[in-house]
């Protein structure tokens, strides 16, 4: 009987998308032509439908009589994904279009057929529940060698291709439709991972590449530096890589400081605006300070310096203010930063004029914003600062992983856990909290170097506290602790705003929402570290439910 | 017999309020010392005192003959004093095994993974949920727990808060029992206790604090038979 209900819905998503609501925004952009099949002539022409809805039905179907491992999990993750999917295209459709009643924003037939999808997905989550479990099926513990090679490959590569399809789901910023597009892609790609990790899959990748640790490490860095291959390797979305990768660096120092060490900082972006404004200076740009123009590498390890040593000033009063009190200091020191660059103190900053005209970096006589070729194949301006931001980021990820599980990183957490007890144990915990509001620093340090470079202009207007917020929002929405948990937070806080630039008006308040959603629902994280998992997942522990 | 530590004159203050006033004991190297007195007396102060997370006032503290009371807390853990803290104060969110490494964090020696296995033996239940989280156990787990942290630096002299707190008089009885045993192995205990009685019966040695002073001090048999500690601390009408 249950299946008959599941099978309904799958044929619900089929008959959504074959109705003519589905024809609006796909008949503008670069990525319609991707999901787009004319199947019939006229009079029943369908000039498109939404391609992955038509799959996703007939999947369900399939599904249904497919004893597939973790099958109610898989069917109510197709059911979330197709029922969203109709669900922002129908609503798209209403408020961008001409109302309940229109196809596309010239016309006015009927977008009610978004509501079958909608019902479809709704009836698929109700009745996947209660769909027989699929065999059982577990994954191997221990593959050989080369298997497990294989299948780091392929999942790591599948994982290149799927970021850059979401990246360019949205057809870009000239499709005035992008953002319905982006958002109807990421309801699918949610569906995908959720429906991956009812069956395993996930969890087994994650434990392969935990055995085979530098293997797994040296296909990441291959596959991230083959985005610039990918049909996102426009200048373009090569900028916003950049950006994201030193919001990304930054967001992994922040994370020795919360995330570790527990010291909350809510003025942390100071220190990339520190380190950006030292690599200004050095730099030979004409309105520096100084007329000296250092290589980029001693610029840059100067900027780590001068953050690092900030870092440790700004850390000292840990040593007497403890929990919110501290998170006022550092808010101040953050606001002292801001005030005094906007007033050129010093004449270190040129205040509102910024710094302009910072001179690109160079390797070879290249500039790093050409577009360069290897071996015929030309690939978009600004490769070369991608190349350098993801080498960074490897590098500050290496610092980082170092740096848990070693005796320091272990001083920071039991610090974090119960400072009293930490000195008990003979741990020094005055120099373990400046050790780590320093080494934080020189981190931002650094990337605000790479940042002064790219940018070409440093300006305090880049450092300012709902900068800090922001970073600290990408560390705690990551997972607090871990590495993934804080390049994926970065990614999504400055992804979403260039796809969504739509809603912009909307964009704090959206931010605000998805975070106290993400509190509630999963207060560990998107990526959580083991030790946070245990401390904040409280339903089987005794302790908390004794407590309650 | 030689004496491990020796507490001269001690006075501590918090600003103003003085918690601790001119107190003076010895603990010898193979003994259990305690220190008995009601709530407030001033102990756990002691202890906090010697183990360098407070500084005195006046007076000083002598760990084989090296004054420490100027010390940094990781110099005084590191030359071989363990404070096992009132309330156990584990890291509740970390496995029992973390725990004990924790415990090691000043040794920089190899065999750290022996010693954990010693505290295994010691306590078996321990070495039985040694993956688990250190707040889903016990009361008396949880003081075991703490002991073996303590004795995962390798301290001459372990010092105890209150290990008696909030558990069942057959607990308490265990934990007692392995302090006894803790002795016998050669480790010298300085015990803070209200449980009177049950400290007394153990001890070597015992001093009666009361209001920041020793007032009384004896073999542990010597204040167990003295009215003044009888009618004070255990609850009896002075005859």
């Amino acid at each position: 009987m249950n299946r008959l209900w599941t099978v309904l819905s799958g044929l619900g998503f089929a008959v959504a998308a074959m109705m003519p609501w589905v024809t609006f925004a796909l008949n503008d952009g670069n990525y319609p032509a991707k999901s787009t099949l004319q199947f019939f002539d006229a009079p029943f022409l369908l000039t498109g439908f939404r391609l992955h809805l038509l799959v996703i039905g007939l999947l369900v179907v399939l599904f249904t009589f497919l004893p597939l491992p973790g099958r109610p999990r898989i069917l109510r993750a197709a059911g979330w994904a197709g029922g969203l999917i109709s669900l922002v295209n129908g609503a798209y459709i209403t408020f961008k279009g001409g109302g309940l009643g229109a196809i596309t924003a010239a016309d006015g037939k009927v977008a009610f057929a978004a509501f079958v999808g909608v019902a479809a997905g709704a009836l698929l989550i109700w009745s996947g529940a209660k769909a027989a479990p699929g065999i059982e099926f577990s994954w191997p513990e221990r593959p050989s060698r080369w298997l497990a090679y294989l299948a780091l490959l392929v999942s790591f590569a599948g994982l290149l291709l799927f970021v850059a399809a979401i990246l360019t789901s949205g057809g870009g910023i000239t499709n005035p439709y992008s953002a319905g597009q982006f958002m109807s892609f990421l309801a699918m790609a949610a569906g995908l991972i959720a429906a991956l990790g009812a069956t395993g899959v996930l969890r087994w990748i994650g434990e392969l590449s935990e055995q085979h640790r530098y293997f797994s490490l040296l296909v990441m860095l291959g596959c991230a530096l083959g985005l610039p291959f990918t049909s996102a390797g426009n200048e373009y979305w090569m900028t916003v890589a950049v950006n994201i990768g030193v919001y990304a660096a930054t967001a992994i120092g922040l994370n020795i400081v919360v995330g570790l060490a527990g010291l909350l900082d809510l003025g942390y972006v100071a220190f990339m605006g520190i380190g950006a404004f030292v690599a200004a200076n050095l730099s030979g740009a004409a309105a520096a300070a100084f007329d000296i123009h250092l290589p980029f590498i001693f610029a840059a390890i100067a900027a780590a310096l001068v953050a690092g040593v900030f870092g440790a000033i700004v850390g000292s009063p840990t040593l007497r203010v403890r929990g919110d009190y501290l998170a006022i200091v550092t808010m101040a020191f953050g606001e002292i930063f801001v005030r005094s660059s906007q007033n050129n103190i010093g004449g270190l900053t040129g205040g509102s004029n910024a710094i302009p005209g910072i001179p690109p970096l160079e390797l070879f006589g290249t500039g790093f914003q050409e577009s360069i070729s290897i071996g015929g194949y030309k690939l978009a301006g600004g490769v070369l600062y991608y190349v350098l931001i993801v080498l960074l980021v490897a590098l500050v990820m290496g610092v980082f992983a170092n740096l848990k599980d070693s005796r320091i990183g272990r001083a920071w957490i039991a610090i974090r856990e119960d400072e009293d007890a930490a000195r008990a144990m003979g741990i020094q915990t005055g120099r373990a909290k400046i050790l780590a509001f320093l080494i934080g620093a020189t981190l931002a340090g650094l990337a605000g170097a790479v940042f002064a470079h790219k940018t070409s202009s440093v300006s305090y207007e880049s450092f300012r506290f709902t900068e800090s917020v922001t970073l600290l929002a990408a560390v705690i929405l990551g997972g607090m602790g871990t590495i993934p948990g804080a390049v994926l937070g970065a990614s999504l806080l400055f992804v979403l705003p260039e796809t969504l630039r739509e809603f912009q008006d909307y964009r704090l308040m959206l931010f605000g929402l998805a975070l106290v959603l993400i509190m509630r629902f999963r207060p560990q994280g998107l990526v959580a570290d083991r030790h946070r998992r245990a401390e904040l997942t409280t339903v089987d522990d005794p302790v908390e439910v004794a407590a309650r | 017999m030689s004496e491990l530590l020796e507490v001269r004159g001690l006075s501590v203050a918090y600003g103003a309020i003085e918690a601790v006033r001119d107190v003076s004991f010895t603990v010898h190297a193979g003994q259990i010392v305690s220190l008995i007195g009601s709530n407030g007396a001033g102990k756990t102060t002691i202890l906090r005192t010697i183990s360098g997370l407070l500084r005195p006032k006046a007076g000083e503290i002598l760990f084989q003959g090296t004054p420490i009371h100027a010390l940094p807390a990781h110099t005084v853990l590191g030359m071989g004093i363990a404070q096992c803290p009132e309330g156990r104060r584990l890291f509740a969110r970390m496995t029992v095994e973390e725990n004990l490494q924790l415990g090691a964090y000043v040794r920089r020696d190899d065999g750290i993974q022996a010693d954990i296995d010693k505290v295994y033996d010691l306590f078996p239940v321990l070495g039985e949920r040694r993956h688990n989280k250190a707040g889903l156990f016990s009361g008396g787990e949880q003081q075991m727990l703490a002991i073996g942290r303590a004795l995962m630096c390798k301290p001459r002299l372990l010092m105890l808060d209150e290990p008696s707190m909030g558990l069942s008089p057959i607990m308490t009885q265990r934990i007692f029992d392995t302090v006894a045993e803790l002795r016998d192995l050669g480790t010298t205990v300085l015990l803070v206790e209200q449980n009177a009685l049950a400290a007394l019966a153990l001890s070597d040695q015992a001093y009666v604090i009361d209001l920041g002073r020793t007032t009384l001090h004896g073999t542990g048999h010597e204040l167990l038979a003295d009215s003044r500690v009888r009618a004070a601390y255990l609850g009896e009408e002075v005859a």
